[in-house]
């Protein structure tokens, strides 16, 4: 490595590091090799602006003072002169490939995806992520957890106020994780600082990063990308446990996932269905049809009293699955599985005085979805 | 020809001194300015390319 | 470069005298009232006419910021929906850049360039009318969008496909009707200057001793009409995207979202040079009048202009380095981006280096002059850090980015516009602004711009990304401070319009040259300058210029 850059690092740590990390007001230096070289990078930048501010500004300062009009300076009257204007032409070109030399470094680092132990699709949708875990058959949305009392002030705020949601992703530490990024809807970035991994999830693209966590925790995002009413309320959590946790964790969750796909061949009551359907309307149809069902027009239609919906049933359920085109409802064909489509399906025809006593079995959804 | 390039490579980066200025611009031939500084402009864009790509192998 | 006389009675002819090819009668049927400032072909009236839609649209665009800081003020949200509060963040930003920042320098333009280069009005008078009277039709029926069913625009200044096209509100047509209107304007309004610049100096006035506001404004305008268009193409594949079916920006339909955000930044880069360029100019005339020194390097600040305006079209991805580009592209705009901050540089150096051994004071114009040069290189630096492409993986989309572009544009671009203001109210009202209020202005600008937005650096660093409605609760302090801060800068702007009014009045007289170490033509006519000037054109005198 470059000796005067290893200088500068060693001296910007030492002043910086120390108390810089996490105290909220820096960069976090994170928790990977990477997120440690980019927050040395940041700061050897930030260093360097810093010493060229000094000796400008500080030439500036010492001629307002020194050569005020008011104490009687005479003006001198000299102007051009090639050798400091290539002087201050050259010195900067040459911080700057001193500085370009690192940061090209760090960057194919970055983009280094290959050699990974394992794939995860992430996945924007207007306002929750989705993870799948490739091969492995494990996927699940995440969704904010923070209720809306405490966004309205009617309660006090969480400790984690905003950046909590029902289902982490999980990860191991140690192992090199591929993310695969995409989005359904509008363009996202998933984001987490202490990662140092930002891509954007833009629909039709697969984007890749890579992450290697060294240090077991529980790691807190935001959305970066201005994606609709909701990007303020879509968080990123990561939960990064010992390799062992976490291959017992994936089995857990392998497991929970057969039995609700066979949840789909069983016959279901209306109050099941119900009350599987609320949870699933709370956390994904809400957002944009709202808490009662009342819509938000002109984008987001109601669904309590929606007669035509009521009245066509065909129409509705494959509404859910499909998504209409052109329009913001997406198709949840694959977002939710049949169990959920079926339960949110019943809820939405029953709550709010649409009581039409439908009830609608998985299976059927199931074999729509295969159609 | 040379002093050209040298002028129009000043004007890149910024730095010329009146001199040859005055020079370059009682020379009464801008389009000769103007053709080099499009040349060197799409040398330069070519020239950060290939560092570029040399930089990303 | 007489113009063509209009066809005129014999009688009236005769009875006029007709100097240097130039008819005097031409302009004695002035109509009055608001059919005045209607059919106007007059430089400096059209000049005013810019100047003070662009204040009226600050404020309105102030005010916007203004709701967005005080929903921010605290955690949760109490004041306005997430809906309005995206309606209000979007407005903003057009409103600041499209009404306020380029018709206050188109204003400038107007007043000056032609006084600075010894011209009698802009070489298409007519088509300069033209040009501003689209402004208030385009921003009117902007501003109107908020009131429509669904509201205004709501994805950003920047308005990323397709979020600003399949879920955009209905009004998003006028949205682009509005910004079509407003480019249209820019278009005309930068062919006129080219024009006038290219044409109409003084009889001796070569290229190269033209004042430096002139040279930058040239670049500028040239920039105009190379991106301009682009902008019109992108928001014409919108408008197809939206009402006639097309998928450009669509993936369902086999377009490219990415695509949308290369031709908006190829469109966007170039904007923010155009928005700071003539701010350069502004700065580089007023610093040597108030150090009553030349400025240090004028062939090199003219040649750093044309560099930094052709560099500009080369680094447009630097906005867009965490979608996904291939490592070459990353690269690639990474240097080319740190490499346009050295003529940045160039011109911050020669701008300290004219302060050395000078004669300084510290009027009003001085002093806006003086903090611009701080505060705008403090923006150059955090640039400067952007512009490196593994670590704006972490700044990008933050408020690290938000302050970053707050400071080259409010202490950068506005504060060189009151400079100007400051500078050339003596010109063209005939009195010298109170220096006391002024000077008040000064600091109060300077306390709130601080205060606003220098905790958002802070603020982004710690994680929290731009345009939401609520934060989690390590933010609050870092928001807290920056809208105190804003309440304080947009009250303190008050004080500004105080300043103008009281100018507009009465006042200290000023005499033709009103202050001591200016040189530029503008300062030989009377002050007020009257309505027509350099009827004949002047001699210009070589010695005035920097050689
Ligand atoms: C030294 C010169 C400059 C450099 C190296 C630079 C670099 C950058 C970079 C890399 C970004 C993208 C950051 C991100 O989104 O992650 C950015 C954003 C921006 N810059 Fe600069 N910049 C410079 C000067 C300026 C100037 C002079 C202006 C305008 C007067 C300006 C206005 C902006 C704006 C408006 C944005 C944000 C646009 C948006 O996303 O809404 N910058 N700058
Ligand atoms: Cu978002
Ligand atoms: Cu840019």
């Amino acid at each position: 490595m470059h000796l005067p850059w290893r200088w500068l690092l060693t001296i910007t740590c030492a002043v910086s590091c120390s108390q810089a990390q996490a105290n909220g007001w820096n960069m976090p230096v994170g928790v990977t090799d990477l997120s440690r070289d980019i927050y040395n990078l940041h700061m050897t930048i930030f260093w360097i602006c810093v010493v060229i501010g000094l000796i400008v500004f500080g030439a500036m300062f010492y001629s307002l003072y020194r050569y005020r009009h008011a104490k009687g300076a005479k003006p001198a009257n000299f102007h051009e002169n090639t050798t400091v204007e290539v002087l201050w032409t050259a010195i900067p070109i040459l911080i700057l490939i001193g500085m370009a030399v690192p940061a090209t470094a760090t960057l194919k680092k970055m983009y280094d995806t290959s050699d990974a132990d394992l794939d995860v699709m992430i996945i924007g949708q207007q306002w929750r992520w989705r993870y799948e875990y490739l091969g492995e058959d494990v996927a699940f949305n995440s969704n904010m957890s923070t209720p809306w009392e405490q966004i309205h002030g009617e309660e006090e705020h969480g400790e984690h106020y905003l950046l909590d949601v029902d289902e982490p992703l999980v990860l191991p530490i140690n192992r090199k994780v591929r993310f695969l990024m995409t989005a359904d809807d509008v363009i996202h970035s998933w984001w987490v600082p202490e990662l140092a991994v930002k891509q954007d999830t833009i629909p039709g693209f697969i984007n890749e990063n890579w992450v290697k966590i060294n240090e077991p925790g529980i790691y807190r995002g935001q959305c970066a990308e201005l994606c609709g009413v909701n990007h303020g309320f879509m968080p990123v959590v990561v939960h990064a446990m010992e390799e062992e946790e976490f291959d017992s964790w994936l089995a857990e969750r392998k497991e929970a996932q057969e039995q609700e796909a066979m949840g789909v061949d069983r016959e279901w009551e209306l109050d099941d269905l119900m009350a599987r359907g609320e949870s699933v309307y709370r956390a994904i149809c809400s957002s944009c049809h709202q808490s009662e069902g009342q819509g938000a027009l002109p984008a987001f239609p109601a669904l309590a009293n929606n007669q035509p919906m009521i009245d066509d049933f065909d129409w509705h359920l494959d509404v859910v699955i499909n998504g209409v085109s052109g329009a913001a409802m997406p198709a949840f064909r694959s977002t939710l599985n049949p169990v959920e489509l079926a339960a949110v399906v019943t809820y939405t025809r029953n709550a709010w005085g649409n009581d039409t006593g439908d009830v609608v079995q998985p299976a059927l959804v199931a074999e729509k979805i295969a159609q | 020809m040379w002093s050209v390039v040298k002028s129009v490579l000043a004007a890149l980066i910024g730095v010329q001194s009146n001199v040859k200025r005055q020079q370059d611009f009682s020379s009464g031939k801008p389009l000769i300015f103007i053709v080099t500084a499009i040349v060197i402009t799409l040398v330069f864009v070519l020239i950060l390319v290939g560092v570029a790509l040399v930089a990303a192998r | 470069m007489a113009p063509k006389l209009p066809p005129q009675h014999p009688l009236q002819h005769s009875s006029t005298v007709v100097a240097d090819g130039q008819s005097h009668d031409a302009h004695s049927a002035h109509p009055k009232g608001v059919m005045r400032w209607l059919l106007t072909t007059n430089h400096k009236e059209i000049g005013s006419l810019y100047l003070i839609f662009s204040l009226i649209m600050f404020f309105i665009g102030g005010i916007f910021a203004l709701v967005v800081r005080a929903e921010l003020f605290q955690p949760g949200l109490q004041l306005v929906e997430p809906e309005f509060f995206n309606q209000m963040t979007t407005m903003h930003g057009l409103i600041m850049v499209f009404a306020a920042v380029m018709p206050a320098f188109t204003g400038l333009a107007n007043w000056m360039i032609p006084l600075q280069i010894g011209a009698p009005d802009m070489a298409l008078p007519r088509l300069n009318n033209f040009s501003f009277w689209l402004l208030p039709v385009a921003f009117t029926l902007l501003l109107s969008t908020l009131l429509m069913p669904g509201g205004g625009p709501n994805f950003g200044w920047t308005f990323y496909a397709p979020l600003s096209t399949t879920y955009a509100p209905p009004s998003t047509t006028f949205f682009i009707l509005a910004l079509h209107i407003a480019g249209i304007s820019s278009i005309l309004g930068a062919i006129n200057i080219v024009a006038t610049i290219l044409n109409m100096r003084a009889p001796g006035m070569r290229m190269m001793d033209m004042p430096l506001f002139v040279w930058t404004w040239l670049i500028t305008a040239f920039l105009l009409i190379a991106v301009m268009p682009v902008l019109a193409g992108l928001i014409t594949m919108m408008l197809m995207d939206i009402n006639f079916g097309t998928s450009f920006f669509d993936a369902a339909g086999g377009g490219d979202p990415v695509l949308f955000q290369h031709l908006f930044w190829f469109f966007g880069h170039p904007e923010v040079y155009i928005m700071i360029l003539p701010a350069f100019g502004i700065v580089s005339a007023i610093i040597p009048t108030f150090a009553r020194k030349p400025l240090f390097g004028y062939a090199s600040m003219v040649y750093a202009t044309a560099a930094i305006a052709l560099l500009s079209f080369l680094v447009w991805a630097h906005h867009m380095f965490v979608v996904g580009l291939p490592l070459a592209a990353e690269l690639f705009f990474m240097y080319s981006t740190m490499l346009i901050a050295v003529p940045t540089g160039v011109k911050v150096f020669n701008w300290v280096t004219t302060l050395f051994r000078g004669s300084i004071s510290f009027e009003s114009p001085m002093l806006f002059a003086l903090a611009f040069v701080v505060l705008f290189t403090i923006g150059g630096f955090s640039g400067l850090m952007l512009a490196i492409a593994p670590a704006d993986f972490q700044y990008h989309d933050t408020y690290f980015v938000v302050a970053h572009f707050h400071y080259v544009l409010v202490p950068g671009a506005i504060f060189a516009i009151m400079a100007g203001v400051y500078y050339w109210l003596p010109k063209w009202t005939g009195h010298y602004p109170n220096e006391k209020l002024a000077q008040c202005h000064f600091w109060c600008s300077i306390i709130g711009v601080n205060l606003t937005f220098f905790p958002m650096h802070f603020a982004g660093l710690a994680g929290m990304p731009r345009r939401i409605p609520d934060y989690a609760l390590q933010f609050a302090d870092f928001n807290m401070l920056s809208s105190i801060g804003a309440f304080f800068f947009g009250v303190s702007q008050l004080i500004f319009v105080l300043v103008v009014v009281l100018c507009v009045r009465g006042g200290k007289k000023a005499p033709a040259k009103a202050w001591e170490g200016a040189e530029d033509l503008e300062w030989s006519v009377p002050s007020p300058a009257p309505l027509h000037t350099f009827e004949t054109p002047p001699v210009f005198n070589r010695t005035q210029s920097s050689d």
